[in-house]
């Protein structure tokens, strides 16, 4: 399975639906999806991860440059994330305390 | 890629192209579904094996060796992921949050996890309790 980036904007935000899996051939595909992103001035970003299959440490330093990324700018990234196997990867990398982590797509957008 | 059965296991080599380390996850998540029907186990293992293939294959792994990873099922079931050329045995001291971790990724999967160096060989060794299913 490869990995599946689909862009939509609502109510301020741009959202990028992942769908596959982020490893180590993956992950430079979503980090110049975010690099395009953040270049076209788009700096408050919801990572919808809930068609994620897999994750390994290195989509999380793709999540953890564009967050600084969309920091440097005064903009956020907000991820959705439901699955349990891929929350205990945020936690055990300590990164559940770094990023805001939202049940649904109606979540990460009500909250400011 | 070379493939072979052992009597207890298997052990797959592949060149160090990243695309190619699905390939080991998908083989290591099969022969974890051999000792257990447990998901989240098959899952660790797929994740932890992944996680050692990809800091093997490294980010620049032209010129270099292949990977070779053995899975073999005993009372444990054991993986050892072998490479030629120079590895990163630990992150780096600023990687904090800036960085990829997958040190702390995987210290934080297995209990059992070992680095070896011998001459310009590394083999990381990790392994899990195993109740063999029929």
């Amino acid at each position: 399975m490869d990995l599946s980036l689909e862009t939509r904007h609502e109510g301020g935000h741009t959202i990028i639906e992942v769908g596959g899996e982020i490893d180590v051939y993956t992950a430079p595909k979503l980090r110049d999806k975010i690099t395009e992103l953040v270049g076209n001035g788009e700096y408050n970003l919801v990572i919808d991860m809930e068609k994620v299959d897999f994750l390994d440490s290195t989509g999380l330093g793709v999540l953890v440059g564009g967050l600084k990324k969309v920091r440097a700018h005064d903009g956020s990234m907000r991820l959705i994330c439901n699955q349990e196997r891929l929350l205990k990867i945020f936690r055990i990398t300590g990164l559940a305390k770094v990023f805001v982590i939202h049940s649904s797509q109606a979540d990460a957008l009500a909250e400011h | 890629m070379g493939v072979a059965r052992t009597s207890t296991g298997i052990t797959v080599s592949i060149a160090r192209d990243p695309a190619l380390v699905r390939t080991v996850r998908l083989i290591a998540a099969a022969v974890a579904r051999r000792t257990s029907h447990d998901e989240e186990f098959v899952e660790e293992v797929r994740l932890a094996v992944g996680e050692a293939c990809a800091l093997m294959v490294g980010e620049d792994p032209e010129g270099q060796g292949p990977v070779t990873v053995r899975l073999a099922i005993g009372g444990r079931l054991k993986v050892d992921v072998v490479a030629s050329g120079p590895v990163a045995v630990a992150d780096s001291p600023d990687s904090d949050v800036d960085g990829v971790e997958p040190w702390a990724l995987l210290r934080g999967l297995i209990d059992d996890l070992a680095v070896q160096r011998e001459g310009d060989t590394t083999t990381l060794s990790m392994s899990w309790p195993v109740a063999l299913t029929a």
